[in-house]
Parts: structure tokens; C-alpha cells; sequence
């Protein structure tokens, strides 16, 4: 319960810590399920924060020591992280077969397993914002909000708002997306979640940037609020698309000037293509490269434009020719 | 208050009685802002307050800058608090000879400086002591204590601000255990204490302030809330570059002594020192000669203060709580190992009769052996029964009973209610402070060092997974002591053919264990000691290391260490991590330029550490609506010891000396000498708000004007500061080339009153209250 708290709460070295302390000290007297839990926990951080080869790793030895097939929680994290694979190396088909998998595992009664079918819905909506179908997404993100608001679900309900925030700002309506983001930051502060605060703060910069350059700046304090957090609790990802953000205020600011510190941008720059390609998410890496080519081209250092231009290109027909589909299959 | 408070004399009148002795000092508080302008229709200047005999002799005294308060040092190391109508709040002796004292900006705190190094941090409400640190190995000469001001904020800034996310997810911090039980005459007092100290961590985060401390070796050390050392620069290390004529020279300090006087400017940019030393050039160190040695003024460059000071306030606010944290947690370990012990000699005094009166007998079977056979009723040696019935007893048993569950209850107590909240919120501290580390473009170049805090991390994880193994492995033990010491009553009953209805009922396989596993070893005493190897079953052992895996401790061997063990190995990592920070920040303060103020003679270099002096900074009135940008104008303000430079009775004022040294370009350094009426000397000054220089004259006592004294407030801007060179090594002492003025103690230049007693030192001004102690 604890380990769960701070997940909420926003403390990633807290919940690792805590959940250690009941693997390592209560092994001997917990339930198997309960055991399971605890590892589910620590495979959750482990795809956060060091990637999904070492979590798939981790699972497979916790299959084998929970081997019965019916383990629930320890199937569910697997199509979690399969899920979250599939998106990120592009594999839009396999994800969405995951996702009818999702829809089928929970009871058809209504009111039943809601949690189970909030999840469901959240990926469908993630994985139909991916295929950018945004008017689809939407609809599902707004039947899954009206069901949260419904049972009292405070946690989902800011995520869910975030999502939606996230669909407009994809769909290339800031504005709208606005509204969204800032009702999910508030509903946040009100429930002490900060890190899903720390996220809301950066989609609002990101809303804020798309509304052009003269918005830089104050999407550039945006980011440095909710930098402390998302360094010392996000995970690979969320710390990725900061320092992209990061990246993106100081090029879009008209003041700044990148061969006067091009540290600024390229430091950020860099360390999210290395968390990136830990994550195998080729849509950010893709930007990520395309960003760095551009400050390279401002220097004038032709040799590494070159380099992160084939990188680019790289990660984009990753992205767009899903080769070995079914490797995603595969762990 | 002066109506609630009638003074002892009137205060108008002066005392009619010489001071009895040499030992008893008059104080005089004069009101000198207020008062003025009533006193000058009267035609006295600096309206006398109070004038009250004390039986001291005062060696320092510091105004409060927020209250009426006047704390003072008795030449005996008493340290007195007076309010302004002369009530006395408390005294308090520390038991060390003082050697400086300053008031925390807030006026909460007061700082005194020891003879041997340590800077003791006192409580304004009741004089308690706060904290005790020793940062220097000599004494501390001079305190400054410099908030950062307010208007300097910039609204960047602000939207940087941080919060301390603790607060909202954590009750309030633990504090440390108490003996409690016996000595219940000392909680109450202990128990105030730790509330102070508990407030004092909460309240003093506010505003970012840093204390400077300087002792007499030339060491200066800088703390930040004055408990968090952030950095230590030694004077006589430090190369001084002078750029000469396009030639580049360097320079070092030798022998260094600060002076009274060091002062951190209030944007925490640019710290100004007085200092005497022998000065070497050191790329020709032929060039020395006996001039060389003398007081100096040196300028350091302290920008990393303000430029960074966000991240500073951030880090050590962190840190300093992790600090308070650790002790707590150091304390409980210490204290549960004493309780235990102190059960565990009881139990093992009475138990070890045993074994003595079994090769008494003749027996060689152990005592373990013995209570066995007690237990499958095989039989009773008249041993085990002489022990039993008569060494032992009922009594003695029903004592050690009661001994173990009531140190079983402290250890319980003392584990939920300081050790695991402790080491829980310092993980949690721990973890923000990671997470600050990794944001490397702010936080690298204060020193908060990504790896060696993930190194940190992990330690304190295993510590808190030990505490929960400590928690359950204490709960088993007294469990089974419980179970082992009843069954034993039971047989004891038994063997006296008494009813044993009244003794709970026992298990007898846990007492097996107990005999197994307890007669002769102590786990607890084990996890408390440091050098203990602590077993572990091989079955745990694999599952820890089966979790590495999965993200756990890469460090498999953890459980063998002790508690004990692993908060030092805590400790030591944190210390580590912390001297990262003060090495780096250490580092980037340098010497921005120096000024040869007057030679002084090996014979009277150890005098001129006392000779008065005074550094203040002041706004510059320009720049005062222009908030972001506001610079400061550093005033250097002393006396010139009689015979140095061939000048008698002299005072020097000299300002822009900071601005002269970072700006070459313009030549802005100026000031004046002030030439004393010769019957009178210089008995101490001060700068005062606006500019004003407040100085005490004493008359000589071969003169006619011996036991009369004045003291004087000069508005320095109606004084000429003509510009001096620094051209610098030709002549190393340039003050000469200042215009001087003399002092008349009769015309315009400030406000003069004439007191009727000899004066000495010190004087105290207030800028905030407007008044002064001599």
C-alpha cells in the first residue's frame, strides 16, 4: 500500500524502496499474490527506468516463480508492457490486437471490473491517438472520463484530462487542448499527485509552445517547474519529452540565439536520444535527431548534421515500415 | 517601555559617583536617530537613554537588528541579553572563552564565536543552545551573518522557486529519543530542547542567508542557515593576481590573522575582509621586505552565493534536515543498545550462576543441556534446582520478566516513533535531492554530484529495509524471551510444589528454540553493533540476490551488516556526498583584489587585530528603485595604530574598494584621513546607516581633558574623498597620498556630544533602532 502511495504521490525512489522492503523482509510470510504484487511493482519500474528488454527479462524469472498460468496480475503486466512496446516501436497492429485482448479479459456486466475496463479504454484511446485517428481518440478519452467522473475515479480522471489534452495538442488544437490540461493540473494539485502534476505542467508548455514563439518563455518556466520533478520521478519517457521540450523553448525563443550556447539545446538534446534509444521509442527519437540536425546545421558542423540526419532517417522507416511485426510478440 | 520600566537614575542626569572599581564599566544608551531633533533644541546631540553601572567588564556587544535587544559579552565569557529598557531576558555562560558574536539576520539566533574553534548558535527566546559546530581549529575572530536581500529577486527567479514537498507527505520530523523511565527529572528540560532545535530547522529554511566566519589562522568558512558548511577558503592559500601595467603578477599572503572585521555584502556578491599578513610575491621572492608585513584589505569574489543561490537554498535546505535526520536516527541506535544492554546484564548476571554451579556439582553437561532435560521431564539435577529455587528465585525471575519487556517496550517505541519515521524521511529527502542532481545544467556546478547521490540512495534503502528486519527480528527475540522466562516460572512453581495457575501457558518448542538459539547469543546486540557479522539463512540470501533482477540492492551482501553497521556506512556516503557541494563551492571563490592599507611591526602585529574597524556596505541611492540591478558601495572604515605611515592619531575612511578591483577601467577608489584632536585618541568606531562614520574618542591621560571623552557621528558625504591610485607594488602603502582633514570637535561636521567618563571599547550601533551602547 505504501509502494502504491508514493506511485501516486510521485516518488519513484520510494516506491522501489518500499516494495524491496516487503520482497526482501516478508518474503517468507506474504501470499503468493501478494509476493506477485510486489514484483509486478518493481518489473513497472524497471520498464520505466531502464527499458523494456531488462523488465522482459525480469518477468520471464517471475513467471517462473509464479507459474501458475491464472496469476493474473503478473499476465496483465505483460500485456502492459507488450502494449506500451508496440506503441513506441510503431507497431500500431499488434497493439491494437492487444487492446481487443484487454477488452475481452474483463466481465461484460457493467459496473463490474471497472478498472480493468478504464485501462482497456485508456490504451484504445492511446492507441488510436498513435494511428492519428484524433477525432476516434477523442470520443473514447470522453466516454472514459464520463465512466471515471461516474465511480468516483480521481486519478484516472486527471489522466484521462491529460490524455485529451495530449489529443488536441496532436491534432494541432492548442487552444482546445488548453482547457484540458489546465483542469488536469488543478485536479492534481487537489489530490497531492504530483507527478502526473509535473506531466500536466509540460503538456501545458508543450500547448503553449504550439502557439507560437512568442509563448517560448513562459513555456520555458513552465518546464523548469516541473523539472525537479520529472528528473528525480519520471521515467525514461516523461524525462525524454522534458528535455525535448527543453530543447524546443530555447530554438523557438526569438532571443536566444543557439551558436551562443548551443549547450542549451544540444545537453538536453542528448541525453533524451540516449533514454530514447534505451525505450526503442522511434517517433520521439525521430525528433529528437531531426532537432539536433537543425542546431547542427545552425553551427555550421556539417560532419554531425550528417550523422543525426541518418539517424533520423533511420527511426522514421522504423516507424513507418513496422518490419518483424511479430517479434513484439516475442520477449 | 521606558514608563513600564523606570530606569534606576534619571536618565538625563549623569552618574554622581565615579564607577567604583576598574571592573565595573558604565553603559550609556544614547538614542541617536530619534531623539535628535528634540536633543538639538536643547543643544545636546545623542539624547542619553540610560546610563547604569554594570559589574562587568563588556569585551563585545551586538544590537538585535529586528528587536530592542542587546546582547553582550562579558570579559569572563557571561553573555548577557538586555532589552532596550535595561531588562534583562537571560545570561547564559557556554563555558568557553567567546571571541565573537553576531545576531542571525531574522534576530532569532545569536552566533558566538569560541576561542577554540566551535560556533555555538543560541536562542534569543530563552538562550538555549541551538547547535554546536566546529568549523575552524583556532579562534574564531569575526562573524558576519548576510541574508540574501529581498529586492535582488528577480521574477525569473521566482518562478524557479521550489517547494519542499516533505511538508505535505511526512508528520512532522522525529526527534530524538529520551531516556525515559528513571531520570524523569531531566525530560521536561531535555524535551524543551529538542522542540528548539525542531523549530529552529523549520524556521530558520525562510530566506537564504549564509554566516561567515573568519579565525585568526586566515581561514574563512561560509555556512548556509549557519549549519550547513558550503565552503572554506584559507587566505594564506589563495593567490591574489594584480594586474600592473599590462604585467601580470601574483602574490600570496603570509602568516595571515583576520581582523575583527569580515563582511559579506547583502547581495551576497563580494565579501570584504581586513587582514594582516606578511605579503610575498611569489615569482620573486627577494622583493619581500619588513614592509611588506602589515593590514591588508582584501576583496573576494563570492558571486556563486548569489548566482546560484536558488539551487543553494534548495540543496542545503535538503541536506541540513538530512543532517538533523541522521542525528536522530544515531541517537535511537544508541539508545535502544543501551536499554538492551542494560536488560541483557541483568539477565545474563542472574543466568550465569548456572553454569558455575553445575562444575560445582561435578556436572559437565551446559546449562543449555540442563534446561532441556527440565523440559522432556527426564529428569531435575540438584543443580538446575539449587539455581532454580534458591539463586534465582521467583522473585529474580519475576525481575528479569520485567526488566526485558519494559527495554522491549522502549526498543518497540523508539523503532516506530523515531528510527523508521527518521529513516524514512531521509530516503525521501535523499530522493529529491537525486532528483535535483540529474538536472545537471543547474546543479553540477553547485557540486551535487548524480552518482555519488545514487550511491547515497541505495544506501538508505538498505537501511530501511535493516530497520524493518530489526523491528521483526526484536519482536521474535522478546517473543521467545517471554515464552522461555514464564515456562522457567512455571518450573519454578512446579519445583516448590506451588499452584501454577496464575502463569501463562507456554510453548514449549519456541522454548527449545529459545535455548537454541538465545541462551548464549544476543541478535539484537548483534544489529546494534557495528562490527558484528550479522548470519542470514542461505535461503534469503539467494531470494536477495534472485532480486537484483529485478531492480534490487546490487549490493547482495547487505544483510550479513548490522544496523549499526549500515547507518555508518549511511553516514559515511552522506558526508561524501555533502563535501562534494562545500569542495566545489570552495573553489569557485577567489580573490578579486587587494589593498596595502598600513605596515605594521612583528611586535605590534598581534595588537592590530584589535584595532578598530568597520566594513558596511550601502545601497547605491541610483539604483535603489531598480530592483533587479542594484549594486552596492562597500565602506572601509579604521584607525590607523599611531606611528604606522608616520601618521598620528588618524582615522581612514575609504569607500568603492570592490568596484576598483572587479572594474579597472574606472578608478573609482577614494577616501580620507581624519585627523584626531591630539589630546584625544580613537577608542573604537563605526559605520552607521547613511553613510555615517560613528566614532568614540577618549581623552589621553596625560592630557587636561583625561576622564572627558565624546562621541561623534560624521556624515561622510559632507566630507571631501579624493581619489587615491592603487599603482601597485611601487609603494605599497598609498594612504598617504589621501587628503587629510581635521577632526574639530566644535564646528558642523556631525553631531558631537561630550561624555563624562573615560570610554573604552566596544561600541554598538543600531541602524535599525537608532540607538547606540557605549
Amino acid at each position: 500500500m505504501r509502494a502504491t502511495a508514493w506511485e501516486h504521490y510521485g516518488s519513484a525512489p520510494m516506491v522501489r524502496m518500499n516494495t524491496l522492503v516487503y520482497a526482501t523482509c516478508f518474503a517468507d510470510a506474504a501470499s503468493s499474490s501478494e509476493l506477485s504484487l510486489a514484483y509486478v511493482k518493481l518489473i513497472e519500474q524497471l520498464a520505466v527506468f531502464k527499458g523494456y528488454s531488462a523488465a522482459f527479462c525480469a518477468l520471464k524469472l517471475a513467471e517462473e516463480k509464479f507459474p501458475s498460468s491464472t496469476n493474473s496480475q503478473i499476465h496483465l503486466l505483460k500485456m502492459q508492457l507488450l502494449h506500451e512496446r508496440a506503441l513506441h516501436r510503431g507497431h500500431l497492429r499488434i497493439a491494437q490486437q492487444i487492446c481487443d485482448e484487454f477488452g475481452v479479459l474483463s466481465s461484460s456486466v457493467s459496473g463490474v471490473d471497472i478498472e480493468l475496463k478504464t485501462e482497456a479504454s485508456l490504451r484504445r484511446a492511446r492507441t488510436l491517438l498513435a494511428a492519428k485517428q484524433f477525432s476516434q481518440a477523442a470520443a473514447v478519452a470522453n466516454s472514459l472520463f464520463t465512466t471515471c467522473y461516474k465511480y468516483n475515479m480521481q486519478v484516472e480522471n486527471a489522466s484521462v484530462l491529460l490524455l485529451l489534452a495530449e489529443i488536441h495538442r496532436k491534432s494541432d488544437n492548442a487552444v482546445l487542448g488548453l482547457p484540458y490540461a489546465l483542469a488536469s493540473q488543478s485536479f492534481c494539485k487537489s489530490f497531492n499527485l504530483d507527478l502526473l502534476e509535473a506531466s500536466a505542467t509540460l503538456t501545458l508548455a508543450e500547448l503553449w509552445l504550439a502557439l507560437g514563439s512568442n509563448h517560448a518563455k513562459r513555456a520555458l518556466s513552465l518546464v523548469y517547474q516541473s523539472l525537479p520533478m520529472i528528473l528525480g520521478h519520471g521515467g525514461l519517457e516523461l524525462r525524454a519529452r522534458s528535455q525535448i521540450v527543453l530543447a524546443k523553448c530555447h530554438l523557438t525563443d526569438p532571443e536566444f540565439s543557439v551558436s551562443e550556447d548551443p549547450c542549451a539545446v544540444l545537453d538536453p538534446l542528448n541525453q533524451a536520444a540516449e533514454d530514447l534509444q534505451v525505450l526503442e521509442y522511434h517517433e520521439m527519437a525521430a525528433e529528437v535527431y531531426y532537432l539536433k540536425a537543425m542546431t547542427y546545421n545552425h553551427l555550421g558542423k556539417e560532419y554531425e548534421r550528417e550523422e543525426a540526419a541518418a539517424r533520423f532517417k533511420e527511426h522514421v522507416t522504423a516507424l513507418e515500415n513496422p518490419r518483424d511485426e511479430e517479434d513484439s510478440l516475442v520477449y | 517601555n521606558l514608563s513600564l520600566f523606570p530606569p534606576v537614575r534619571p536618565p538625563k542626569k549623569t552618574s554622581p559617583k565615579k564607577p567604583p572599581t576598574k571592573q565595573q564599566a558604565a553603559m550609556a544608551e544614547e538614542q541617536m536617530e530619534e531623539a535628535s531633533s528634540s536633543a538639538a533644541a536643547s543643544g545636546t546631540p545623542f539624547q542619553l537613554q540610560f546610563d547604569k553601572p554594570i559589574p562587568f567588564q563588556i569585551k563585545l556587544a551586538e544590537w538585535n537588528p529586528e528587536k530592542d535587544l542587546l546582547a553582550m559579552v562579558t570579559d569572563d565569557s557571561k553573555v548577557l541579553l538586555h532589552r532596550f529598557n535595561w531588562q534583562r531576558l537571560w545570561t547564559i555562560s557556554p563555558g568557553k572563552c567567546i571571541t565573537s558574536i553576531c545576531w542571525s539576520p531574522d534576530g532569532k539566533i545569536v552566533a558566538l564565536g569560541t576561542e577554540d574553534g566551535f560556533v555555538l548558535l543560541h536562542d534569543v527566546e530563552n538562550g538555549k543552545m541551538l547547535r554546536s559546530i566546529k568549523s575552524h581549529d583556532v579562534a574564531i575572530i569575526c562573524l558576519n551573518w548576510a541574508e540574501d536581500e529581498p529586492l535582488s529577486r528577480t521574477d525569473k527567479e521566482d518562478l524557479l522557486s521550489y517547494e519542499d514537498r516533505t511538508t505535505r507527505f511526512f508528520p512532522p520530523a522525529p526527534v530524538m529519543p529520551r531516556i525515559g523511565g528513571l531520570n524523569s527529572g531531566d525530560t521536561g528540560l531535555a524535551d524543551e530542547n529538542e522542540e528548539a532545535i525542531q523549530a529552529f530547522s523549520s524556521a530558520s529554511c525562510q530566506r537564504f542567508n549564509i554566516l561567515c566566519t573568519g579565525d585568526k589562522d586566515g581561514c574563512i568558512c561560509f555556512s548556509i542557515f549557519g549549519i550547513f558548511p558550503i565552503g572554506k577558503i584559507n587566505i594564506n592559500k589563495v593567490p591574489i593576481h594584480v594586474q600592473s601595467s599590462g604585467k601580470r603578477t601574483s602574490y600570496r599572503l603570509q602568516d595571515v590573522s583576520i581582523s575583527k572585521q569580515v563582511s559579506l555584502s547583502r547581495n551576497l556578491h563580494q565579501l570584504v575582509l581586513l587582514c594582516s599578513g606578511k605579503l610575498i610575491n611569489t615569482d620573486n621572492l627577494s622583493l619581500s621586505n619588513d614592509l611588506s608585513v602589515g593590514v591588508h584589505c582584501l576583496h573576494l569574489d563570492t558571486s556563486i552565493f548569489s548566482n546560484r543561490k536558488n539551487e543553494l537554498h534548495q540543496v542545503s535546505q535538503q541536506a541540513s534536515s538530512i543532517q538533523d535526520l541522521v542525528e536522530v536516527v544515531r541517537a535511537s541506535i544508541s539508545m535502544m543498545s543501551k536499554q538492551w544492554s542494560n536488560a541483557m546484564n541483568l539477565f545474563h548476571e542472574k543466568f550465569s550462576a548456572l553454569p558455575s554451579l553445575l562444575t560445582a556439582h561435578g556436572m559437565e553437561s551446559s546449562s543449555e543441556d540442563e534446561f532441556m532435560s527440565l523440559l522432556f521431564g527426564t529428569h531435575t539435577s540438584p543443580a538446575l534446582h539449587q539455581f532454580l529455587v534458591s539463586s534465582l528465585g521467583e522473585a529474580g525471575l519475576k525481575r528479569i520478566a520485567k526488566t526485558i519487556e519494559s527495554a522491549g517496550r522502549e526498543l518497540r517505541i523508539v523503532v516506530s516513533e523515531h528510527l523508521q519515521p527518521a529513516v524514512e524521511i531521509i530516503s525521501f529527502r535523499l530522493a529529491e535531492l537525486r532528483g535535483l542532481a540529474r538536472w545537471r545544467s543547474r546543479f553540477q556546478n553547485i557540486g551535487l554530484d548524480e552518482k555519488l547521490m545514487d550511491g547515497v540512495t541505495e544506501r538508505v534503502g538498505m537501511l530501511v529495509v535493516q530497520v524493518e528486519r530489526f523491528s521483526r527480528v526484536a519482536a521474535t527475540v522478546l517473543y521467545l524471551f517471554q515464552n522461555f522466562l514464564s515456562w522457567v516460572l512455571k518450573c519454578v512453581k512446579i519445583l516448590l510444589s506451588e499452584p501454577t495457575d496464575q502463569v501463562p501457558s507456554t510453548n514449549s518448542e519456541l522454548v527449545v528454540i529459545f535455548l537454541k538459539f538465545l541462551l548464549d547469543k544476543d541478535p539484537i546486540k548483534q544489529l546494534l553493533e557495528t562490527d558484528q557479522i550479522f548470519e542470514w539463512d542461505i535461503d534469503t540470501a539467494k531470494h536477495v540476490e534472485h532480486l537484483v533482477v529485478f531492480g534490487g540492492f546490487t549490493d547482495t551482501k547487505f544483510l550479513e551488516r548490522s544496523l549499526a553497521k549500515q547507518f555508518s556506512e549511511l553516514e559515511e556516503s552522506l558526508k561524501e556526498a555533502f563535501l562534494m557541494p562545500f569542495t566545489t563551492v570552495s573553489s569557485q571563490i577567489h580573490c578579486q583584489g587587494l589593498l596595502p592599507l598600513y605596515p605594521v611591526t612583528s611586535s605590534d602585529a598581534l595588537s592590530s587585530t584589535s584595532t578598530p574597524a568597520s566594513i558596511a556596505f550601502y545601497k547605491d541611492k541610483d539604483s535603489q528603485h531598480n530592483a533587479s540591478s542594484y549594486s552596492s558601495t562597500d565602506y572601509i572604515c579604521f584607525k590607523i595604530p599611531d606611528g604606522s605611515l608616520n601618521l598620528r592619531n588618524f582615522v581612514a575612511v575609504i569607500k568603492d574598494f570592490c568596484n576598483s578591483c572587479s572594474t579597472s577601467n574606472t578608478p573609482s577608489l577614494s577616501g580620507f584621513l581624519l585627523h584626531i584632536p591630539v589630546e584625544y585618541e580613537c577608542v573604537d568606531l563605526s559605520l552607521y546607516k547613511d553613510n555615517q562614520v560613528v566614532l568614540l574618542l577618549s581623552g589621553k591621560s596625560s592630557s587636561e581633558n583625561a576622564g572627558r571623552s565624546w562621541m561623534v557621528m560624521l556624515q561622510t558625504e559632507n566630507l571631501s574623498f579624493s581619489q587615491f591610485s592603487r599603482t601597485f607594488p611601487a609603494n605599497y602603502y598609498n594612504l598617504q597620498e589621501l587628503e587629510a582633514l581635521e577632526l574639530q570637535l566644535d564646528t558642523d561636521y556631525g553631531k558631537v556630544r561630550s561624555v563624562p567618563h573615560p570610554l573604552s571599547t566596544p561600541l554598538a550601533v543600531s541602524a535599525s533602532r537608532g540607538v547606540a551602547c557605549i
